[in-house]
């Protein structure tokens, strides 16, 4: 049991989940099983782009074991983010290697397998478009040749061709900041690959068809999503689907999207019988969702003194065949490659591509990771160009109070100045390890970067019990993260004076809890706590209401700790807080609360930002990184000596889950900068299709991160917290390459450092990455005209 | 043919074929879902479990070769209810996240303790490179590994 002072709600509060997880005993969707349950497997594609001639199930239909068959037919609807362009199953054509075809369910996998193999598929190859700088050549071929006639369901943006989305940030005049006399005008290109979120649960359903409804049960971030995009796949109401969330075994933002589910619905209402959906790893490797590959130009002009006038930048992000959490994400260069620094004026282009590769998705602070990496290497080599220090050049241009973001949005409060002041102290009194180096070669660096909370709707009921319990109903889910676990506890339990053991947290359950938006983004404790402290507000009314009456003391005399109604000031007076439930079930009823968040709309300088979601954050979050590296000048290996991170937490709930979440987000962020690759084979197919050929880091490859939590910033969240799980895999390729840069010398340009690539680097060998698609002038970059003056 | 083996102590016989991989027969017949299958190619470590004492990735040993063996998974660490010392320092250090590794990775300390109780953390560290853990960044589990071995 935990020995919290239910009076406070900052305590580590230990995860009530770990025993049941070290016992074996959880039951993830992956352990799910029940009677006449069965299997189902996927036919994919195996060529990246054709037209579809003819599909025969007929002998598949005979195989043994099999139940039922889905098809195109049977999901005639289309789904996406902003578009509605992509349907459930290759429809006339195929748009990837991988792309789903049909869903077969047998009594067991082996025979789903089997039949899904032996279903006949007919198809005319047609050349496909692997790379973003093909999609834009002249004369390309559409990935969608119909993509005006796609529902459009977020208004705003320009489109066209291979081009699925373009945000767009004009503010100030960058042409004159760039023609200044007394500018150095840098330039910088850079490329990223794609990151895997390797959940080691993949993504898993079961699902039935009962009473004519589908219940589906699944391994997922976002209840409602699933709900939701699986009604519109199959075309029936969404009421008539219901989605609950077991334990979710990772998932990093690969399961922020509605992906599995409906085949396994489609089969579980064709076959009568619950049907079991799980990915292998293979699958996994080859069309999870990736973070996507990039490319990267950036200009700025900026005075000797390190004023930065102006600054331009295109950013390409594949979404490979459809558009999918990278339509969305276009809007985040914004903050993020256009964060951080104050700018007198900005030109920045987004665009989500389309090409015939596996759709990519979110993964924790998605463009957040890359676009710092490009900004903080392009800084350096801004400061480089100047000759300036880079902290020197950091500390003038961090924004400050009242400083104007890309968008034009007012930042409040100094924040990543002090947190820069931190980290200088952190670095004196923790010392350095370069002597580890030996005779490598050492570099060091101490980046910045800034993310948001995603926050947006959220909704929150509490029961209170006649046993002084609450039980606390959300559409949140418990990832791994902790916040069902022990923020939302620890923050219930502060509200109503009740230890966090005593607050029941419900799993999410879509018939239960009312919409949510899902579990990403660091909203969670933001969002769903917001929520859950206005249901709590509802309920403490209700409990001192009726506590008013029963002791003859005016409600604002009262208060509410451990466990019982208190006259103010005389502890241990009252009565506890069962006995007024108990008492409010006779006078007005069981005592229920409910309550809802949505983010407020900070607002952006109007006309600045074209084709985004949101103008402005709500809630940014702010890093300060630090790295040491020892290169081997033989071998091209990185190692990373010493890694520390200061993190802007608003107000830290539970600290030592906190720093749990800062040393595995970064280590996460150091395999993406050091060894994780995906690569594209000529036939369209990602080269690395196991843990074999995907290096993830294991134990011997992390060091212990050392971190100071910023507390003080300003925050929205509930008791002053943000979101702190997202972030810290933000600036580890940003951190790693500026100190490799400097420990080699070289100009880094991408990411993974491997290596062979290092080792190039150092060889003089490494082609520059020189994006020859993205011309100088801004304006041939994007599809929006400038504006008539 | 059926197969018998002796599966945490108790008699078990699975009529699955004899390439079965183990994982499965643990899982699907016997409902021992502790062990995970997470990779199926021995690389990631979450469906460890000892065979005879020694920890193997049960998804590459097929049930023809455990034939009369005892096979002992993450349930039968908790002897009666009560965790192991090793399950309880990992919970008092709330290092556990999404939890999927841990029932492998318990499975390996467990064995590598039997033969080095008082282990350093740097042997600690390079015992557990055939788990992969997506979540936690290691560190901290192995320091909650490295304080049960300073404290036995």
């Amino acid at each position: 049991m935990a020995t919290a002072d239910p009076s406070s709600v900052v305590m580590n509060l230990p995860r009530r989940d770990a025993r049941d997880k070290l016992l074996g005993r959880t039951r993830y969707t992956v352990d799910r099983m029940s009677p006449r349950m069965l299997h189902a497997a996927v036919l994919r594609s195996e060529v990246a782009s054709a037209r579809i001639i003819r599909i025969d199930t007929t002998r598949a239909r005979r195989m043994p074991g099999v139940r039922a068959i889905a098809l195109a037919e049977d999901a005639p609807g289309m789904h996406g983010i902003g578009i509605a362009d992509h349907p459930l199953f290759a429809s006339g054509v195929i748009r990837f290697h991988g792309e789903q075809i049909a869903a077969v369910a047998a009594d067991t996998y082996e025979q789903a397998q089997a039949a899904a193999r032996a279903i006949e598929v007919e198809l005319e190859p047609l050349p496909p478009v692997l790379t973003m700088a093909d999609a834009l050549a002249p004369g390309a071929p559409l990935v969608h040749p119909d993509w005006k006639s796609y529902e459009v369901l977020f208004e705003g943006a320009a489109r066209g061709g291979n081009v699925a989305w373009e945000a767009t940030v004009i503010r100030g005049d960058t042409d004159v900041a760039f023609a200044r006399d007394d500018v150095v005008i840098v330039e910088s290109c850079f490329r990223v690959g794609r990151q895997n979120h390797v959940s080691l649960e993949a993504r898993a359903v079961v699902a039935t068809y009962e009473d004519g409804r589908y219940h589906i049960e699944t391994s997922t971030q976002v209840p409602w999503t699933v709900r939701n995009m699986t009604a519109k796949l199959l075309g029936v109401p969404a009421s008539q689907v219901h989605v609950t969330v077991p334990p979710v075994g990772g998932a990093f933002g690969q399961k922020f999207d509605c992906t599995l589910e409906p085949y396994a619905a489609i089969l579980a209402r064709k076959s009568g019988q619950p049907v079991r959906l799980v990915y292998s790893r293979q699958e996994e490797m080859l069309t999870c969702l990736c973070r996507e590959n990039a490319d990267i130009k950036i200009r700025s002009a900026v005075t000797k003194e390190g004023e930065i006038v102006g600054r331009e930048a295109v950013v390409l992000m594949d979404c490979g065949a459809y558009g999918g959490e990278q339509i969305f994400l276009t809007t985040m260069t914004a903050h993020t490659l256009g964060g951080n620094y104050k700018l007198g004026s900005i030109k920045l282009a987004t665009r989500a591509i389309y090409t015939n590769t596996a759709p990519n998705g979110a993964f924790r602070a998605c463009n957040g990771v890359y676009n710092t990496f490009a900004l903080e290497c392009h800084t350096d080599e801004i400061c480089d160009a100047i000759g300036m220090d880079p902290l020197e050049f950091k500390r003038r241009n961090v924004l400050g109070d009242g400083d104007l973001g890309a968008t034009g949005q007012v930042f409040e409060g100094d924040v990543l100045g002090p947190m820069l002041d931190r980290m200088e102290r952190l670095r004196e009194t923790s010392p350095s390890k370069k002597h580890l180096a030996g005779d490598r070669l050492y570099g060091r660096a101490t980046v910045v970067g800034t993310w948001f909370v995603f926050v947006g709707p959220s909704t929150a009921t509490i029961n209170l019990n006649a046993d002084g319990s609450a039980t606390l109903i959300t559409a949140g889910v418990e990832l791994g993260q902790g916040t069902m676990v022990q923020a939302l506890p620890q923050i219930v339990a502060h509200e109503l004076g009740i230890h966090p053991d005593d607050v029941i947290v419900r799993n999410a359950d879509t018939d239960a809890a009312g919409f949510d938006l899902g579990v990403g983004g660091g909203r969670t404790t933001v969002s769903v706590g917001a929520a859950s402290v206005a249901a709590a507000a509802d309920v403490r009314n209700r409990i001192l209401t009726t506590a008013s009456e029963l002791l003859q003391t005016r409600p604002d005399r009262l208060v509410l700790r451990n466990g019982r109604v208190e006259i103010a000031g005389i502890e241990g007076s009252g009565t506890t807080i069962a006995k007024v439930v108990q008492r409010a079930h006779q006078v007005t009823g069981p005592v229920v609360g409910s309550g809802s968040f949505t983010n407020p709309g900070v607002p952006a300088m109007p006309g600045c930002a074209a084709g985004h979601f949101i103008d402005a954050i709500d809630i940014p979050v702010f890093n300060v990184h630090d790295c040491e590296v020892a290169v081997d000048a033989e071998t091209g290996h990185v190692e990373v000596l010493s890694y520390k991170v200061v993190q802007d937490v608003g107000r830290a709930l539970n600290p030592r889950a906190i720093h749990g979440q800062i040393q595995g987000g970064v280590t996460q962020g150091l395999g993406y900068a050091l060894h994780e690759e995906h690569t594209i084979g000529e036939d369209g197919c990602i080269r690395q299709d196991s843990l074999e050929t995907y290096r993830v880091p294991l134990a011997l490859d992390t060091v212990p991160v050392e971190i100071d939590l910023y507390e003080g910033a300003p925050s929205i969240g509930p008791l002053g917290a943000k979101g702190a799980g997202e972030v810290p895999i933000m600036n580890p390729p940003a951190a790693v390459a500026c100190a490799v840069a400097r420990a080699t010398g070289c100009r880094v340009q991408q990411t993974p450092l491997t290596p062979p690539r290092v080792l190039a680097l150092l060889l003089g060998r490494e082609p520059a990455v020189e994006l020859p698609h993205i011309v100088d002038n801004w304006w041939d970059n994007v599809l929006i005209k400038p504006k008539a003056q | 043919m059926p197969t018998n083996l002796v599966i945490n102590g108790e008699d078990r016989i699975s009529t699955r074929g004899s390439m079965t991989p183990l994982i499965d027969v643990l899982r699907d017949e016997f409902f021992l879902t502790g062990a995970k299958v997470a990779c199926r190619e021995g690389i990631c470590g979450a469906c460890t479990v000892h065979l005879d004492g020694r920890p193997v990735v049960s998804c590459l040993v097929p049930l023809a070769t455990v034939e009369g063996r005892d096979v002992r998974t993450v349930e039968s660490l908790a002897a009666a209810g009560e965790p192991s010392p090793l399950q309880q320092i990992m919970e008092e250090h709330d290092v556990v996240q999404c939890g999927m590794c841990f029932p492998g990775i318990l499975m390996v300390l467990t064995s590598f303790f039997q033969e080095r109780p008082h282990a350093e953390r740097d042997d600690i560290k390079a015992a557990l490179v055939g788990n992969i853990c997506r979540c936690t960044g290691y560190e901290r589990l192995v320091d909650a590994a490295a304080a049960l071995a300073r404290r036995s």
